[in-house]
C-alpha cells in the first residue's frame, strides 16, 4: 500500500542523504574502496536481518539472531577446520540452525509464550553449548572461496564488488517474491495482521511460526558463515552487534513491530541507513562509545519521522 | 441433487454440562436459524458445527465423516463466517483482495507462485455477485464501509466453495440496504442448493430469512419452530424458557 | 487485594525448591548469619526486575530495555561526577540525584514511547544505546570510591531500598492510577472508551520504571562499591526475564510487585545453585538458558493445553 512504499523510499533517501553528508564532510568518503566497504557491511547486515523481517511481519521478534550467528560462525569454522567439505559444512550448519529456529517458533506459538524471553533463553543456551564444545577457544578457518565471496577488494565478474553484493540483491528479489507472491507470504502477513481472524481463515499459527523462525535462524546462520569469511576466524560473540541492529534495520525500513506489514526492501534500506550512520560517525572522529550513543539517538529520530504507531483512538 | 439431501448431521450433541443432548439435521437448500439470549449455547453449537469447538458428547458429521477440526470441516464443504468483523474477521493491515484470498491463498498459484491476474479475476466474480463497492481491490480493507467489509468476508468463505455455510450474526453493524442485499444473497444461495445455518441476534431477521429456527436456552435446545409456527412471540417465549400459546 | 496468580504461585514453588536446594548444597552460604549478605547480592537484580515491571504492565508492547544501562549510567554519574569530581558524598544529595536521574530517564522514555509513539522496544533500545554509550564516554574504566554509608547498604541494610520500593508500590496501588494502568494493559481500547487517558497512564508507567531504576542504581552502587561502565546493561535482559518468570505478562495488564520480586529471587537462586556445582561458565550458561525456557514453558502449559469445550 502507498504509505508503506513511501516509508521505504524515505529510508533510501535518508541513506542517500547521509552518504551525501559524509562525502561533503569527510575526505575519501566516496572513494571506490570506501563505497565497496559500506556495501559489504550493509549486505552482511541485510542478510542477518532477513529472518528478523519475516519474524516481525508474523508478529514476533527473534532475540536469538546474534547467538545463532555466533553459533554458525564457530561451528562452520570448527567443522571446516577438521576437514569436512565446505558444502557439507554449510548444510549441517543450516540444518542445525533451522532446528534451533523451529524450536523457537514451535514453543512460542504452541505454548503462547512471549518470543522475547523464549528466543533469548534458547539463544543463551545455544551459545553456551558452542562455547562448551570449543572450550571457549574456537579454532578452524574459512575456505578461500568464502573469503573471496565477501572480501571488500574482490570482484564479481566485471563488477567492482564481491559476489556478496549481487547475491544479496538476488536474495532481496527472492524474499520479495516469496512475501508477495506465495501462499506462505500472504499467510505470513495475514497471521501478523490479526491472529484471531487468521485462525478462522485456517492459518495454523504453530506451523507458520515454526517455519518462519526456522527461516529466521537459517538466515542468521548464513550471516554467521559469511562473517567467518569476512573476519577470517571464528568468534562466538561475532553476532552481538546484530541483536539490536537487525531489529533497528527492520523498523527503520518501515516494518512495524505490531506485525502484518512491511517488507524486506525496507530492511535493506534500513541496513544501508545504519551502515551509513556508523561510517559517518566514525569518520567524524567520534569514539566508539559516542558512536553508539549517537546511533541510539538517530534510530529514535528516524523512527519518529516515519515509523510511528497509531494512537489508541484510531484503533477503536 | 434432491433439495433435501442431508448436508450436516449433529448426533447426541451435548455442549453444556447441565444441558440435554440433542440431534439436528441440516439439509441442502434450507436456511436454519439459531436464536437465544446471549450466551445460551447457540454460538457454541454453531462453532461446534464449524469444527472450531469440541462438543462434550456426540459428534457432527458431514459427508458421513466426523468433523474434528475446522480444517476437516472445510475439506468436507463446511465454511464458517465468524461474528464481530473487526476482531475476528478482517486483516486490518491488508488490502481488499488479500482479505478476500486469505483463506484460499493457494487457489491462484501455479508452481507455487500466485498469479495476480487470476486472483483478481476470481475476486471479480464475487465482487459482482455480492455488489461490493470498492474503488480498487488494492485499497486497505479498512477504507471500505462496514457493509462492504462484511461482503468481502462473505466472499472469502464462499471462495472455499462450501456446501454448508455457517453464519454467525452476519448482518451485525451493517447498514439497512446492505442488509437486504445480503438477505437476497443468502436466499439465492439456498435456492441454488447450499445449506445455511444463521445465528442471529435479531428475531425479525430470523423470521424473514429462515425456514426453521432452533431456540437455545441453558446450553440446550428449548424449542424448534417451523416456518408456519415462527412468530416473534413464540421465539421470545422460548428464549425465556416459556412456551407461548 | 488481588489473588496471587497461577504463574506467580508456580514461581513461588520454584523459589521454595531452589531455596531448599541451595541450603542443602551450601549450608554455610545460606546460614542465617549470611542472609544479609545474600540479600545484598540479590538486591540490585530484584530492584531491576521491579523497575522493569510497570512499563510492561501498561501493555501494547510496553517494555523498557534501558533499565540496565540506566542503572549503569546513574552509577557512573554518582561516583565519577558527583563523588569524585565534585566531592559530594552526602546521602542528602546522592539519593535524590539518583532518583531524579532515574525519573528523568523514565520521562524521556515515556515521552518517546507514548507521545511520539515510537514502538517501546525501539524507543528504549535507542535510549539503551545512548545511555550505555554516554556511560562509557564518561567512565572508560571502572573507578572505586563509593561513600561509606552507601557501601553499608549492601548487606542486611539492602532491605532499605527494597522496602522503599515496596512502600512506593503499595502507595501507588492505593491510587486510581494503578487500576487505570492495569485496565490499559489488559485492553487499551476498552480503557480509552471508558475515559481513561491511556497515553498519560502509560507515560506515568515509564516514569515509575525510571524512578525504580534510580533506586536499583543505588542498590547496585552499594553492592559493587564503585563505578563500573560495563555492568549495567547486563541487568536489562535478566530483569525482564525475572519479571516474565514471576508472572508479569509481557502482553500487559497482569503481574505486579510480588511477581517481579519472586521472579528475580528465582533467577538469583538459580544462578547461585548453578555456581555451586563448580562447572564451567559455559555449562552455567547452557543450564541458565534451558531452565529459563523450561520454566517459562511450564508456566504457560496449563493455559495452552486445550480445555474441554474449546478446540
Amino acid at each position: 500500500m502507498r504509505g508503506a512504499w513511501l516509508r521505504v523510499a524515505g529510508a533510501f533517501l535518508v541513506a542517500l542523504g547521509l552518504h551525501a553528508t559524509g562525502t561533503v564532510l569527510i575526505e575519501g568518503y566516496s572513494e571506490p574502496f570506501a563505497i565497496r566497504a559500506q556495501l559489504v557491511l550493509s549486505c552482511l547486515l541485510a542478510v542477518a536481518s532477513v529472518g528478523q523481517t519475516l519474524v516481525v511481519i508474523v508478529g514476533g521478534i527473534d532475540l536469538s539472531v546474534p547467538f545463532v550467528i555466533g553459533f554458525a560462525n564457530v561451528v562452520a569454522a570448527q567443522l571446516y577446520g577438521s576437514g569436512w567439505p565446505f558444502p557439507l559444512v554449510c548444510l549441517t550448519v543450516a540444518a542445525l540452525a533451522g532446528g534451533i529456529g523451529a524450536l523457537n517458533g514451535f514453543l512460542s506459538a504452541a505454548l503462547k509464550v512471549h518470543p522475547l524471553i523464549l528466543t533469548l533463553g534458547v539463544g543463551t543456551a545455544v551459545q553456551g553449548a558452542v562455547l562448551l564444545w570449543t572450550a571457549g577457544f574456537p579454532t578452524g578457518s574459512a575456505p578461500e572461496a568464502l573469503t573471496n565471496f565477501v572480501s571488500i577488494g574482490a570482484e564479481a565478474w566485471i563488477f567492482p564488488v564481491p559476489w556478496l553484493v549481487p547475491a544479496t540483491a538476488a536474495l532481496l528479489v527472492a524474499v520479495m517474491l516469496v512475501l508477495a507472491r506465495t501462499p506462505f507470504g500472504r499467510r505470513l502477513y495475514a497471521l501478523g495482521s490479526n491472529p484471531v481472524a487468521a485462525r478462522f481463515a485456517l492459518i495454523s499459527p504453530v506451523r507458520m511460526w515454526t517455519l518462519t523462525y526456522a527461516l529466521s535462524a537459517i538466515g542468521a546462520a548464513v550471516a554467521g558463515v559469511l562473517l567467518l569469511g569476512f573476519t577470517g576466524s571464528a568468534y562466538a560473540d561475532v553476532g552481538q552487534p546484530y541483536l539490536f541492529q537487525s531489529i533497528a534495520a527492520v523498523v527503520i525500513g518501515g516494518t512495524a513491530l505490531t506485525g502484518g506489514q512491511g517488507g524486506y526492501l525496507g530492511t535493506v534500506a534500513g541496513a544501508l541507513v545504519l551502515t551509513e550512520i556508523n561510517t559517518l560517525l566514525i569518520g567524524l572522529g567520534l569514539q566508539p562509545s559516542m558512536v553508539q550513543a549517537a546511533l541510539g539517538a538517530v534510530i529514535i529520530g528516524l523512527v519518529s519521522l516515519y515509523g510511528r504507531a497509531q494512537h489508541v483512538r484510531t484503533t477503536i | 441433487m434432491p433439495p433435501d439431501t442431508v448436508r450436516l448431521q449433529a448426533q447426541g450433541l451435548k455442549i453444556a454440562l447441565r444441558a440435554a443432548a440433542f440431534d439436528d439435521v441440516v439439509r441442502a437448500g434450507e436456511i436454519a436459524g439459531l436464536a437465544g439470549l446471549e450466551g445460551q449455547g447457540q454460538e457454541d453449537y454453531l462453532e461446534t458445527l464449524a469444527g472450531h469447538r469440541r462438543a462434550l458428547e456426540g459428534a457432527v458429521r458431514a459427508d458421513g465423516a466426523v468433523i474434528g477440526s475446522a480444517a476437516q470441516a472445510v475439506r468436507h464443504g463446511v465454511a464458517y463466517l465468524p461474528r464481530d468483523r473487526r476482531s475476528t474477521g478482517i486483516f486490518p493491515t491488508l488490502s481488499v483482495i488479500d482479505n478476500f484470498a486469505a483463506a484460499t491463498p493457494g487457489a491462484d498459484a501455479t508452481l507455487g507462485l500466485i498469479a495476480a491476474g487470476a486472483r483478481r479475476k476470481r475476486f471479480a466474480v464475487w465482487r459482482e455477485r455480492l455488489s461490493v463497492v470498492a474503488r480498487s481491490d488494492s485499497l486497505p480493507i479498512t477504507s471500505l464501509s462496514g457493509g462492504n467489509q462484511q461482503k468481502v468476508l462473505l466472499a472469502r468463505v464462499l471462495a472455499l466453495k462450501p456446501r454448508v455455510l455457517l453464519l454467525n450474526d452476519p448482518t451485525r453493524g451493517v447498514d439497512i440496504r446492505t442488509r437486504h442485499a445480503l438477505y437476497d444473497v443468502f436466499t439465492r444461495l439456498a435456492a441454488e442448493g447450499m445449506a445455511l445455518v444463521v445465528l442471529s441476534t435479531e428475531i425479525e431477521e430470523i423470521l424473514r430469512l429462515c425456514h426453521r429456527v432452533m431456540v437455545f436456552r441453558d446450553g440446550g435446545v428449548q424449542a424448534r419452530l417451523d416456518r408456519q409456527d415462527m412468530t416473534v412471540e413464540r421465539v421470545i417465549a422460548a428464549m425465556f424458557g416459556r412456551t407461548a400459546a | 487485594m488481588r489473588a496471587i496468580s497461577r504463574e506467580t504461585r508456580v514461581a513461588l514453588a520454584l523459589l521454595a525448591l531452589l531455596l531448599v536446594l541451595n541450603v542443602a548444597l551450601n549450608p554455610l552460604r545460606f546460614a542465617p548469619a549470611a542472609w544479609g549478605t545474600l540479600l545484598g547480592l540479590a538486591a540490585p537484580l530484584i530492584c531491576a526486575a521491579l523497575a522493569s515491571m510497570p512499563a510492561i504492565l501498561g501493555g501494547r508492547g510496553g517494555i523498557d530495555v534501558s533499565v540496565g544501562p540506566a542503572m549503569g549510567f546513574i552509577n557512573a554519574v554518582l561516583i565519577k561526577t558527583l563523588v569524585i569530581d565534585c566531592g559530594i558524598t552526602t546521602a542528602w544529595v546522592l539519593v535524590p540525584a539518583a532518583i531524579a536521574m532515574g525519573a528523568a530517564i523514565g520521562a524521556v522514555n515515556g515521552a518517546i514511547a507514548t507521545l511520539v509513539r515510537v514502538q517501546p522496544i525501539i524507543a528504549t533500545l535507542g535510549t539503551y544505546l545512548v545511555l550505555s554509550g554516554l556511560t562509557l564516554t564518561l567512565l572508560p574504566a571502572p573507578l572505586g570510591g563509593a561513600p561509606q554509608w552507601l557501601k553499608a547498604l549492601s548487606g542486611a541494610w539492602s532491605l532499605l531500598p527494597l522496602a522503599v520500593l515496596a512502600l512506593a508500590w503499595l502507595g501507588f496501588k492505593r491510587t486510581p492510577l494503578y487500576d487505570h494502568l492495569l485496565a490499559t494493559g489488559s485492553d487499551d481500547r476498552a480503557a480509552y472508551s471508558a475515559g481513561i487517558n491511556v497515553t498519560a497512564v502509560r507515560f506515568l508507567s515509564y516514569v515509575i520504571t525510571g524512578l525504580f531504576a534510580g533506586v536499583a542504581a543505588l542498590a547496585l552502587t552499594a553492592l559493587i562499591g564503585s563505578a563500573d561502565p560495563t555492568i549495567g546493561p547486563n541487568f536489562t535482559l535478566l530483569a525482564i526475564s525475572s519479571a516474565a518468570l514471576g508472572g508479569v505478562s509481557l502482553a500487559g495488564g497482569r503481574g505486579g510487585f510480588l511477581a517481579a520480586a519472586v521472579g528475580a529471587v528465582d533467577i538469583f537462586l538459580l544462578q547461585s545453585a548453578l555456581t555451586y556445582f563448580n562447572v564451567s561458565t559455559f555449562v552455567l550458561q547452557i543450564s541458565y538458558g534451558l531452565i529459563l525456557v523450561a520454566s517459562i514453558c511450564i508456566n504457560a502449559l496449563p493455559s495452552a493445553l486445550p480445555r474441554r469445550g474449546a478446540a
